[in-house]
This record gives C-alpha cells, structure tokens and sequence, in this order.
C-alpha cells in the first residue's frame, strides 16, 4: 500500500496461512487484489487456490495472518455477514427453487420486500438474458443456462467482488469460450472485481488482467498474463504455463549477450537487465515452443539445436513437434502448419530448431 | 466455518439423551432378568439366575424356541428365495405396470400387523390351514420378503451392468449367467438376506398370535406373560431372544463386509 | 440392461413367485376380509353373504367413531412428536460428527430394530408404574407420585420406542446426502445458521423427514402394544377395538368393517404423503 500511485486494494492477505492438522493448504500468503480488476488464481489441483477463495468467502477460517477486505480485518466475519458471494463449480443452485426464487434467495436473506426483491431479481435475469427462464426449475436448464443462474444470484446483490471457483469446468468446450466472453463483459460493465480460481491456464489468460501462479501452498507469481507467458519467474511455472523447453546450464560468458553453457550445447541469451549475472552462475533458460523456428539443413537464427523428430500433435493450424535432443531429453516446437508444408518431417529425421537471444528467458534456480 | 461450542455441546448432549432414550428399555430388561425381585424396582435386589432356570425348566419354552425356529428358518429360506427372484426381475426387467408389481412386493409392511393377523386367520381358517406352523411360515413371508428384496436389490445396484452381457457374449446362457455371474455376486447379499429375515421373523408377535392356535412362538410367549402379572421370566426370554437376534444381525453385517473388504483389496 | 419386451420362461420364473405368493397370502386375505365384512354372525358362526348391516352397525355406534377418531389423534400426535424429536438427533449425527461416529450410531440406531417390542414395553412399565422407578426417583426428591402409566404419555412412551430409532435413521440418510456447497451458497449468500436448517437443510432432505413420518404414522395407527400395555388399553384405538371385537363375542366381520377403515385411511395418507414428498416446488 506504500506506493504512490497503485489502485487502492480491496482485499489483501497479510501472511495468511491455512493447516488442516499436519497439511499446510495456503502457506504465508501476501496477496493484494484491487477493486475493479480480474484476478485469476491459477495452479494444479491441491496448490491451495480453492482453499484462498474460500478464506475469502469466509467459508474457511484463515489459520494464521489477516485478510482484509476494504481495509477491514474480516478474519472473524462469519460468511453470512460478508458480501462475497461465490459461483461454485458445481454452480450450487437450489433445486428446490425455481431460477427467479434461486436469484431471490440473497436479498430474501436481506430482508428486502417482496417487491423490490422480485423487480431486482427480474432486472439481472433479464440482464443475462435469462428473463424467459424465470418460472422454470433448476433441472430443466442447460449448463450454460445454469452458469448464468448462479451469475445473477451471486451478482443480485450488487456486491464489490465476485468470487468464481473454477465455474466454467463442467461446460464443454466450445460453451466455455462464449461464458469467458459473458464473464469478461460483464466484469468490464460492472466493474466489479472478479477473483477467478481455475487450473485452465486458457480461462485464466483469456479474461484476466493478473494472474496468480500457486504451487504447493505458495505463491510463485503474480503478473500479467503476458508476463507470467513470456518471463515465467520460476522453474515451475515455466513448466506449468505455455509450452515451454527449458535447458539448465552455467554461464560461461557476461557481457550484452549471456554465453550459457548446457548439456545439450552453447548459446546466446539476453540477460534480464534486473539481475547481475556473474561467471560460472547456474541457472534454467526457458525457450518458449512458438518462438523457435525450424529448417532442415541450415540454422537460421542465433541459438540451435539438433533434434531428432519423435511425433507432432495438430491443434487447428497450429503444429506441435514433439522431438529428442542429443541427450536424449525432450523438446517441443510450435509452428503453423503451412509453414512446415514443404518440409520432410517423418520419424527419426532430423531437423535445427534455432531461436534469437532476445527470445530466450532466464531463470536463476536460486532466485531471491 | 468458526465452530460456536455451546450449541455444539447442547446439540451433543441432546443426542446422547435420544441414545438414553433408545437403549433404556433394552439395559434395564437385561439388568432385571438377573434381579431377584419380582416386583422390579429401585434398589436393586441381588444378582441371581433364578428366572433364567425357570423358563429353562418349563416345557412350555422349550416348545416355543423349538417352534420359532422352525418357524424363522422355513420363513428365511422362502422369503429370500421370492425376495432374490423379485429383485432380479427389478434389476433385469423393464415392464408395463412394473410400478404396481413394486407395490405388490413392497406394500405388505405398510399394512398394521394385527389387520394381517386377522386377514390371515380369517382365510386360512376357512380353508382349514390355520393353526398350524406353516400358517404362521406362509404369513411371515409375506411380511419378510420385501425386506430380503431390499437387501439383495441393493447388492444388485452395485453389479457392473456389463457383468451379465459380457457371460452371454461368451456364451452362457441365460440360465448359465444367472449361475456363474449373478449368484456368485450377490452370495453376501443372499446370506445377510437370510439372516434378516430369520431375525424378523424371530420377533414378529401379533401375525403369529392371531394365526398360531396352540404353536406357540417365543414372541407369543411373551405376549401372553405380558398379558398376566408382573413377571421377570419376561425379560430372561427377553434376553435370550435379543442375543439370538443381534447374532444373526451381527453375522449378517459381517458377511457383507467381510465380503465388500475382500473384494476392494482384491479389485484393482 | 433393460431388455426388450419378451415373455420368456427365464423371466417368468424370476418375476412370478412374488406375484403369486402375495396375491394368495397378501392380497386375497385383504379382499377376504372385506368379503367377510358383508358377511353375517349368526349362533356364533360367520354365514357368507351381502349384507350391509355390520357397516351400518359400526358406523352408527358412537364408540366406534371416537376410538377412530382417537387413533387418527394419536397417530399424529406421535408422528409430529416423533419427527421433532428426531429431527435435531438426526440433523447432529449429519453434520456434526466424523463419519466413524456416525456409522456406529447408525449401527447403535438398528439395534433396537432386532430387540423385542413387547419386552422394550414391559420395561417400560417398569419405569413408568406407580411405584415405578420414575416415581421412586421422583419421590427422593419430594415430588410426585405421577400417573405416567395408563395415559396417553404412556401410550406416546411406547411409540416413541417403536419409532424414534426408525425416524432418526431415514432422516439422517436423507440429511447425510444434502450437497454441503449448497449450505455454503446459503451461508455465502447471507443466510444465517438457523435459517440455512429451515430454508435450506429441511427442504433438501424432505424425502427422509416425510418418510420417516409416514412409517411413524403407519406404526402407531395400527400398534395395539403401545395403547395396551402402556396406555390402559381404555379408551380403546381401532386395533384393540379389532382385538376386543375378534377375540370375545366372536363379531369378525365387525372387526373386519374396522379393518377395512383403517386400511383406506392409512391408503389416503400414504398417497398424499408420497405426493408431497415428490411434489414439484410449489
């Protein structure tokens, strides 16, 4: 909060821990969330991503450290008391209920009147295009129909944050990409703040402003989407995010390009202008898949490699080749189809995959 | 979810007494069959064995456990015999007017016991079939075999629907996938099936004393001492019947998981 | 696997022995009885026959209108009494106890199942008697005696024991499969402890809670051990208004016009209680 000119947060962690006896779920956890922005919160299952959004539900009591929601400690707040309504995975919708008695329920527990609560409750269904919908039971809806249910009960209320744990996961595929656009508009036109758990690293890409990496309890980086896509700050996220090679090496050479020696060969690389590197320093340098190119005879760029082609993957016009080094570990290469159209790729060919400096990423091990 | 520990407490204390409640009646007769009091109150006389000697020497008991088990034996083997066939055929078959075949299997324990009492008696003395101790095995089957049914339909519910294709596919026939496949599979299921139904047939008294005559079971026993005076002969049968009881219950649950035990460390 | 619609010899040896045992010794004896309530007594003996007269009998006889009344009374009394008493045992075992406790009180809850009705009411007895334990505590601290036997508390005694371990279990099975991130959402969109049981927990887990109710219902309108033994046997209820009638004077096809009342009341309240249970929401 020290700096000068940073949105003010909404919520904050202050070194919050969770223990479920022996188990550390959430480990000293520092986190700011502003007002009005789309946090994503991202990691494999058990990295304690579920288990944040839930202390700040207040549906898990925080075991050590502070949570704080507009500048108020809420640690004690019971959730019945706080306004941070949540859209479960499994949408939670009463089945007892019909939609618009569904949307009703928070401000029913608000004890507003009857009239204002069924005008207020019709105003967000309609708002999701849902109005039609508001007779029928909670069994007869579609899936899509369901997320914008839960959507209006959470927002009927018209609180500050929204909290989504893992909502989108039960949809298929090509639903998921329409409710992301739902869930993006609605986010900038209520300009709200929306806290988003999910283990997809698409969903959380394509609507957030910040994402969150979380691993085994921890933070392992908090930035932009580009950011945590290009300059992934650990080994494990690099691993975790896009489709990342990622060599291990020393530096054999400082200067304005890093000289890094590895198993596989020498290369190149642009150092980061933070980090002071000095001679015989190991570190892990992460070469995203899409930013290396391919020929058949010749390198074309700085940094290359001999692979040999093992089998390649078709998503779309997007290619992924999946091929060995020398020593026999794995690399991945992406490129559109039509530019490998000329190209005699068949098992056991070999091939150079070569990148620029500039495009190369590096990880210290032990970084700070 | 911050815990709040004196409704916790009340709500703790609130099941114990509802546990007071329930088992109450059963300690006491236990602890009075012991009693040397015949009238039983408080304090306690001293401990004896004397009504258990009673009912032990008296013909008339001996009787009566002699024909109970009979009875609940006759009544365990048809009643889960009908309960396997009309559990099989819910699990199998899908028919018009399958909803009221479920209600002719499952109705009869809706029905008060003293109206089938009464029923019962009244046809099978018209056609002269009352008295008699297959009077009372026809009627508790009736009462019995949609408990067995349960039991085994709910064995039939965990089967993988494939299990019995699968045989056919390989060339068994109906007849033959019934044997190899289903029965194997509902084996624990049957034997708890049996033993329920024999422990519910064991206790079953206003049926029995309506169709009875001069076979009397255990539960009529009881029923006519406690239609007499004051008398801890009562709670000795008593004991008797509930330790009888809660053995086959006991053996029933510990086929089923013994079984379900087995299979989950052999599966996978 | 369902399988085509085809009578086979296969099927019919699974699906028929059911039918045919129940309709001979279930459903024939029911249709008997309402047979015989046509039927006539005369010299002691039953003549087969179409004669109204033992409904009209019945239904003009004062006695038999209150004992029906009566039953009706008791048996509902002992079913709201019995699902409230249940209820927050039920709810506790649910949700307040680790799944080992809960399995053992549900082992505990089935036990009473297969211990004798008769000898649990004669404890009963034992308790409730005049000089019974109950007065004999009751005395060492100067109250009482009360008249705790041959009443309607001791007639509502005797139920409890009958039903109360039966209506935990279906409400606890019922209770134990509400979706807990449906309690969640109620608590995370501001409804409170009490009110998430009332507007939430009670609306999921109605199937168990009218279930349990209807087999209380069910219990006590036919048991005649309870208002027996515990309750005086007098003023009578419809089963002991069987008994007396079958056992002395030998009047079976009145008994029979009673039974057959009972059977239909007890029909109509099943039906309207499935209903409710599996009635959409309102």
């Amino acid at each position: 909060m020290s700096a000068t000119n940073a949105p003010r947060p909404l919520v904050s962690f202050d070194a919050v821990s969770k223990r479920y006896g022996s188990v550390i779920a959430v480990h000293t956890m520092n986190l700011e969330i502003y007002e009005g922005e789309f946090l994503a919160i991202m990691g494999p299952s058990g990295c304690g991503k579920t288990t944040s959004l839930r202390m700040l539900a207040g549906l898990e009591e925080p075991s050590e450290g502070e949570i704080q929601l507009d500048g108020q400690r809420i640690n004690e707040i019971s959730s019945v008391e706080r306004d941070t309504p949540m859209v479960w995975q499994s949408l939670a919708l009463f089945p007892f209920l019909n939609v618009q008695k569904n949307v009703e329920f928070g401000l029913k527990m608000r004890a507003i009147p009857t009239e204002e609560r069924q005008q207020r409750a019709r105003r967000w269904l309609e708002r999701l295009e849902i109005l039609e919908l508001a007779d029928r039971d909670i069994s007869q809806l579609s899936g899509g129909q369901k997320q914008r249910v839960a959507l209006a009960r959470s927002l009927v209320t018209e609180p500050r944050i929204l909290l989504l744990d893992e909502p989108l996961s039960a949809l298929d595929a090509n639903l998921v990409v329409r409710m992301q656009g739902v869930l993006s508009r609605l986010q900038k036109e209520l300009g709200i703040t929306f806290v988003y758990v999910t283990h997809s690293q698409s969903e959380a890409f394509a609507m957030s402003d910040r994402v969150v990496i979380m691993s085994q309890g921890r933070i392992e980086q908090i930035g932009s989407p580009k950011a945590i896509y290009r300059s992934p700050a650990s080994r494990f996220v690099a691993d975790f995010v896009g489709a990342n090679n990622i060599l291990s090496g020393s530096v054999t050479g400082t200067g304005d390009a890093l000289g890094i020696s590895t198993a596989v060969g020498h290369f190149l690389c642009n150092p980061s202008a933070a980090v002071d590197y000095s001679e015989a320093d190991n570190l892990d340098m992460v070469i995203s898949a899409d930013l290396v190119q391919i020929s058949m005879e010749n390198p074309t760029l700085q940094n290359s490699l001999r692979c040999r082609f093992i089998s390649e993957e078709f998503v779309g016009s997007i290619v992924t080749i999946f091929a060995e080094l020398e020593d026999g570990s794995d690399f991945k290469v992406q490129a559109r189809q039509r530019d490998l159209a000329n190209m005699a790729l068949e098992e056991g060919a070999t091939f150079f995959a070569s990148w620029n400096a500039s495009d190369a990423h590096l990880i210290s091990p032990n970084k700070a | 979810m911050s815990m709040r520990p004196p409704r916790h407490f009340l709500l703790r204390g609130y099941v114990v007494l509802v546990f007071i409640f329930v088992f109450t009646p059963i300690l006491t007769s236990f602890i009075f069959s012991v009693n040397s009091d015949r009238f039983p109150t408080i304090p306690l006389g001293h401990f004896t064995t004397h009504w258990y000697e009673t009912i032990f020497a008296d013909p008339d008991v001996w009787d009566a456990f002699r024909i109970s088990g009979i009875v609940s034996i006759s009544v365990a083997i048809l009643a889960t015999f009908i309960g396997f066939c009309t559990a099989y055929t819910d699990y199998r078959y899908n028919f018009t007017g399958k909803a009221l075949y479920l209600s002719l299997a499952l109705l009869p324990p809706t029905i008060p016991l003293v109206i089938m009492g009464l029923a019962m008696l009244a046809l099978l003395a018209r056609i002269n079939m009352s008295g008699e101790i297959y009077s009372i095995v026809v009627s508790h089957v009736v009462l019995c075999s949609p408990f067995a049914m349960a039991v085994i339909r709910m064995r039939l519910a965990q089967i993988d629907p494939d299990l019995e294709s699968a045989a056919w596919n390989l060339g068994a026939s109906n007849w033959r996938a019934m044997g190899e496949v289903i029965v194997p599979f509902c084996r624990p299921a049957i034997a708890s099936a049996f033993l329920l139904t024999a422990a519910v047939s064991f206790d079953e008294f206003a049926v029995a004393w309506f169709v009875s005559g001069l076979n009397k079971t255990v539960p009529v026993i009881i029923l006519e001492i406690l239609q007499g005076n004051t008398d801890p002969q009562i709670n000795a049968i008593g004991s008797i019947v509930f330790i009888t009881s809660m053995t086959l219950v006991i053996l029933a649950q510990l086929i089923l998981m013994r079984k379900t035990i087995n299979q989950t460390a052999a599966g996978i | 696997m369902k399988q085509r619609r085809q009578v086979t010899l296969y099927g019919l040896t699974w699906s028929m022995p059911i039918v045919v045992w129940q309709l001979i010794f279930f459903v024939f004896p029911l249709i008997f009885l309402l047979l015989i309530s046509f039927w006539l007594v005369k010299n002691y003996r039953m003549v087969p026959g179409f004669d109204t007269v033992n409904w009209v009998k019945m239904f003009s006889k004062g006695y038999f209108w209150d004992a029906y009344w009566r039953t009706l009374g008791y048996a509902g009394v002992a079913t709201i009494v019995t699902s409230i008493l249940a209820f927050p045992c039920a709810f506790a075992l649910a949700f307040k106890v680790s799944p080992k406790v809960r399995r053992w009180a549900l082992f505990f809850l089935i036990v009473p199942f297969f211990t004798s009705y008769l000898v649990r009411t004669y404890s009963w007895q034992i308790f409730l008697n005049d000089n019974g334990i109950f007065n004999t505590l009751f005395a060492l601290i100067g109250l009482g005696p009360f008249q705790l036997l041959n009443n309607f508390f001791g007639t509502l005694v005797g139920y409890l024991t009958l039903c109360l371990p039966l209506v935990v279990v279906l409400q606890l099975i019922s209770l134990a499969n509400v979706d807990r991130t449906l309690v969640e959402a109620a608590h995370n969109l501001g409804c409170g402890r009490l009110r998430t049981v009332f507007q939430v927990i009670v609306p999921l887990a109605k199937i168990g809670i009218i279930l349990g109710a209807v087999f209380t219902f069910i219990l006590a309108f036919g048991d005649f051990v309870s208002p027996y033994y515990l309750g005086g046997s007098k003023p009578p209820t419809l089963s002991i208004l069987i008994i007396d009638t079958t056992k002395s004077g030998q009047q079976w096809p009145r008994a029979a016009v009673v039974a057959v009342v009972m059977i239909l009341t007890l029909l109509t309240i099943m039906f309207a209680a499935v209903g409710a249970a599996y009635r959409k929401r309102t």
